[in-house]
């Protein structure tokens, strides 16, 4: 059955990305607004919130948001950056963070597996939509060696370390610790070819398994950081919350065509509030810490109520206008699934 | 425009320059034909993993295989040779054409690379110029864009290739910055030809990378390829001394064999070699057991001689002093201080002298640097205990003993305050002596060698209840102080003559560093000792003799009055004196300050705080004095409100006292237990350990004190 699921998806990838040459899901004004703002002419994407820092997360997104434009310009010159002053850990992975005005400009030489997967993605369908062989050759090692360092089974499930070092059993009075927002679920049907090593497959299975059963409070909410050491419970030294991080689950799984329509309509009414907000939520008390209302934040359950419910959404979200970098990033990404996979959501 | 192309001229001949023993690039052995310099055509390192044998030059085949003589030439791609040309970069016009010749061996260069034809294609331009930026990303983007818009166009392999080549040079540059010695590896050897003369800055990273992943060898045949290809002088040298500080001696020493010479005969790494040789005369001298070769020794010697420097003749000294040759050292030191007058050579110059016994000029040598660290403050100490201790006595000038005294005091040095009573004692300074053996055992309670003295002058003194108190504190330590005045005694010199035994057998000239084995000292309090050493400073010292207690002040003159009364000071009957201090206290001026001073010393030695108090303010007094006064008063009342067991009063008083005078060892003991009797544990336990932070016992025991105090609360 999940396989099958699978399987379809990644049908659903290879006609995006056949469809991309004629309508691309992000026009071209829209990257443009999006590149102006945030790509520098270095490649450099700015993480406009936290003092203009770039990470390994942003130039994933970045040059995933440029192969869905259709910008083949700007993904190589984002990749450019990315590689000569990410991609030099020794283990293959990216170092996670880049500030301009430090020496070296590389300030953690840590990785952060988000940013990993989203660079190897956007390789990896780049490589095939555009029939780049350096690409796909980029996009392998890189997944190898994610399969390699950052995938691990645990009591029978294959899961994710959201980074290298610091979140293991060993490491962690209540570790293992994983990040599930992690799970770029649309990601890993496009490793399979290319680091056949790794069980892409189990490792997406295992992430489903993860958002569905490790949901806190009356919300029903699963948190940024989570302990699968004796039973889940919110990972220690954070907040308990469903915060920054995990608000990208529901987006990631209707992206990937995962969790089923049960789960992402219990995931909206949890997260949403009365005036349609995306909130951020105590998951010790179920009491909402912040409710966002910028455009980008607010489409992710607008979306799931369209996909689960058909519920129409407003017009002001279909509009793209840049904030700041992670609901903006947040915003193409949403709007780009609607144009590929649910028209009759849009006007 | 004609310097422009003048430069150019210049480049292409630079580039074209045959060097004597260029092997890899001759034209049909045609002496006259274009040769490229051997520093940059030369095959590249290959930072390849496989190992070569250590013999073998590691030289690895050229990026591509030159193709055979019969075959025909193929297209070389020289757009960004012209393109270099037409900007005028000579830098990297010279590199293109180096590195065409490496890729094929056949082509010559044109003669006039800025006589082009062809029509120039202006975006291509644009891309050339960005990566003449360094704007990587930016040509990559420019490329991109082109094909996007001209879907059959192809960019030429030449730029596709340079721009590959310097993204891996910066990544590769990035990499090691991070100390990501696998991936710097990795994109070395990925990038063949990043790894050449031009590149020297790529290879020791390669190197270093190798060498810190414990692939030295492989470093060594890195630094090798620099050493056996490149000809740039000041890389080679900066090579040298790469290898030196990463390299095992061994294969360090072997790379130092392909130095060349010049044709006066001078070597090129003698740099590396005068610095190998500093750093084993450091090391020796630092380690008995480590030798240097007299090589080394004599190289060191010469730059010494030489150099404007006095840091090698310092190492000298240091390291002849640590080989017990002090007449070397002294030799050495007196030359590094001569050249330049600073602590670390008057340090050693001070050493070496008293290792020979010239003490006076060590103290003389020392003590402008006594405050720069512990150590050198130490030897000034040393220096100063040694002086002091020397037989025959010689009597040293006032001022002399007077900084000696300001020193010993603010470091509260046992020994050297020590070596002052003996030094008083030779003079026939009884009272003064005794004073400072109480003043050392005070620095220093466990220091038998001045309790020993101490016995000795209460026997001098007919002390008999002070000696048995002696006798008491030390029953059971010490055999001599327990026959102190019995027919078994050791024979102690009489005064005046020199010094007890016990002196020379503590702090023997011989064995001048007595500040090796004294226990870490207190950082210096700023004003530590109050009445006592005060009085009892030798050049202070006042005529013992004629004076008795039973003598009545009353009738006398002031001043007669005032010196009397600091002679019964001397002999330790504060009553009398206070009598007579009294009586100086009716004059005028200075006669009634000192009297008034004298008098509240008087009665703070006989325990009377408040009529110190009292006389405290009979007279005005400098404010040094007051402050000392108070002090003194405020330690006593502290005392005394302890003992009633009022410690919220104790605390008080010296919290008073506190912010006049630094706070004394024992009075921070009485404040801590203060504190643990008000069940301040905290306060109590941050007061203890300061106090066993300068090694003393009774901080330790405080610290128990807290222990038990909070075991017994849970």
């Amino acid at each position: 059955m999940k396989r099958i699921a699978f399987a379809a998806l990644m049908l659903v990838l290879a006609a995006g990305a056949a469809m991309s040459q004629e309508t691309a899901p992000i026009t071209e004004a829209e990257w443009e607004l999006y590149s102006d703002r945030f790509v520098t002419e270095e490649g450099r994407v700015l993480d406009d919130a936290n003092d203009d820092i770039s990470h390994s997360e942003g130039q994933g997104y970045g040059m995933l948001l440029a192969r869905i434009a259709g910008a083949r310009d700007d993904f190589e010159r984002i990749w450019s950056f990315t590689r000569r002053e990410l991609l030099l850990r020794d283990d293959g992975l990216a170092a996670w963070k880049w500030e301009a005005d430090q020496t070296p400009h590389v300030t953690d030489v840590n990785n952060a597996s988000d940013g990993d997967i989203l660079i190897a993605y956007a390789l990896a369908t780049a490589g095939q939509t555009w029939g780049d062989e350096r690409l796909t050759a980029s996009a392998a090692t890189l997944a190898e060696a994610i399969g390699r360092h950052l995938v691990y089974e645990h009591e029978g499930r294959v899961m994710l370390r959201p980074g290298v070092a610091g979140f293991s059993g060993e490491e962690r009075e209540d570790g293992p610790v994983v990040n599930p927002s992690y799970w770029v679920f649309e990601a890993f049907a496009s490793f399979e070819a290319l680091a056949p090593e790794t069980d892409w497959q189990a490792l997406a299975q295992g992430g489903l398994e993860l958002v569905s059963s490790a949901r806190f409070s009356d919300r029903q909410l699963p948190p940024d950081w989570l302990s699968i050491g004796s039973v889940f419970a919110p990972a220690q030294g954070f907040e308990a919350e469903f915060g920054y991080n995990a608000l990208r689950i529901p987006l990631y799984l209707m992206r990937a065509g995962m969790g089923g329509a049960g789960l992402i309509d219990e995931m909206r009414r949890g997260m949403v509030d009365e005036d349609a907000n995306l909130t951020l939520v105590d998951l010790a008390t179920g009491t909402t810490k912040t409710a966002l209302s910028d455009a980008g934040y607010r489409i992710i359950p607008a979306m799931a109520a369209c996909v689960v419910d058909d519920a129409p959404i407003e017009p002001e979200l279909l509009t793209f206008a840049p904030t700041v970098y992670y609901p903006s990033t947040l915003h193409l990404l949403a709007l780009a699934h609607l144009r590929q996979q649910h028209a009759e959501c849009l006007p | 425009m004609t310097s422009r192309l003048a430069l150019l001229a210049s480049a292409i001949c630079l580039a074209t320059a045959a060097p004597a023993g260029a092997q890899f690039w001759n034209i049909n052995g045609d002496a006259g034909s274009v040769q490229t310099t051997g520093a940059v055509a030369s095959p590249p390192f290959s930072a390849g993993e496989a190992s070569s044998l250590p013999e073998a030059p590691l030289v690895a085949q050229a990026p591509v295989p030159a193709p055979p003589p019969d075959q025909p030439m193929p297209t070389v791609d020289e757009s960004a040779l012209r393109y270099f040309a037409r900007q005028g970069d000579t830098r990297r016009l010279e590199i293109e054409i180096a590195r065409l010749r490496a890729l094929y061996p056949s082509w010559t260069p044109p003669a006039d690379p800025l006589a082009v034809p062809l029509s120039v294609d202006e975006r291509l331009e644009a891309v050339w110029l960005l990566y003449s930026q360094g704007r990587l990303a930016e040509a990559r983007q420019a490329i991109a864009e082109r094909q996007m818009s001209e879907p059959q166009w192809q960019p030429p392999s030449d730029l596709l290739d340079r721009l590959a080549v310097s993204e891996a040079r910066e990544r590769l540059v990035n990499a090691s910055n991070l100390d990501q010695y696998q991936t710097v590896v990795r994109v070395g050897s990925e990038n063949p030809s990043l790894l050449t003369c031009s590149e020297v800055d790529v290879l020791w990273r390669v190197a270093e990378a190798f060498a810190m992943t414990e692939r030295q060898p492989r470093a060594r045949d890195a630094y090798r390829y620099v050493l056996t290809t490149c000809d740039d002088p000041q890389e080679r040298l900066a090579t040298m001394q790469n290898a030196a500080q990463l390299l095992s001696a061994d294969l360090r020493d072997e790379l130092l064999t392909l130095e060349r010479f010049g044709d006066d005969g001078a070597g090129e790494f003698a740099p590396v070699r005068d610095d190998l040789a500093r750093d084993a005369l450091a090391a020796a001298g630092e380690d008995a057991s480590v030798t240097a070769s007299a090589e080394d020794i004599a190289r060191v010697e010469r730059l010494a001689g030489e150099g404007p420097s006095a840091s090698d003749a310092r190492l000298l000294g240091w390291y002849y002093l640590g080989r017990d040759d002090a007449e070397a050292a002294e030799r050495w030191f007196r030359m590094a201080f001569e050249a330049e007058a600073e602590g670390d050579a008057a340090e050693g110059l001070a050493l070496a002298l008293i290792e020979r016994d010239a003490f006076a000029e060590a103290e003389d040598v020392a003590f402008p640097y006594r405050d720069e660290n512990d150590d050198r403050r130490q030897v000034y100490l040393a220096a100063a205990a040694n002086l002091l201790a020397v037989e025959p006595r010689v009597a040293l000038a006032p001022d002399i003993l007077a900084r000696i005294v300001g020193e010993v005091v603010e470091a509260r040095n046992a020994p050297a305050a020590q070596q002052l009573g003996w030094y008083a004692r030779a003079y026939g300074q009884h009272e003064t002596a005794g004073q400072w053996f109480s003043t050392a055992l005070g620095f220093d309670p466990d220091d038998e060698a001045s309790a020993y003295g101490l016995a000795l002058t209460r026997l001098q003194l007919g002390d008999t209840a002070g000696l048995a108190e002696v006798k008491r504190q030390w029953a059971g330590r010490s055999d001599r102080i327990a026959t102190v005045g019995t027919p078994q005694a050791e024979p102690a010199a009489p005064a005046p003559q020199p010094p007890a035994p016990g002196g020379a057998q503590n702090v023997q000239p011989a064995q001048p560093l007595a500040y090796a084995a004294a226990p870490a000292q207190p950082a210096a309090p700023t004003i530590i000792v109050e009445a006592e050493p005060r009085a009892a400073a030798p050049a202070r010292t006042r005529p013992s003799s004629g004076c008795s207690a039973s003598t009545d002040p009353r009738g006398m003159a002031p001043r007669a009055a005032l010196t009397l009364g600091w002679c019964l000071m001397e002999i330790d009957r504060p009553l009398e004196a206070a009598r007579a201090f009294d009586v100086a206290l009716r004059a005028d001026g200075a006669t009634a300050r000192d009297a008034a001073y004298g008098q509240s010393l008087a009665y703070l030695r006989a325990g009377l705080v408040d009529e110190a108090a009292v006389a405290a303010t009979a007279a005005p007094m400098n404010s040094e004095r007051s402050a000392e006064l108070q002090a003194s008063i405020l330690a006593e009342r502290a005392l005394g409100a302890f003992e009633r067991r009022r410690y919220a009063e104790a605390l008080m008083a010296l919290d008073q006292r506190a912010q006049i005078a630094a706070e004394r060892n024992d009075l921070m003991v009485l404040r801590g237990y203060a504190y643990l009797n008000l069940y301040r544990t905290d306060d109590a336990r941050r007061v203890f350990q300061s106090v066993a932070g300068t090694g003393s016992r009774e901080g330790l025991r405080g610290l128990a004190a807290v222990d038990d105090q909070m075991n017994s609360q849970r």
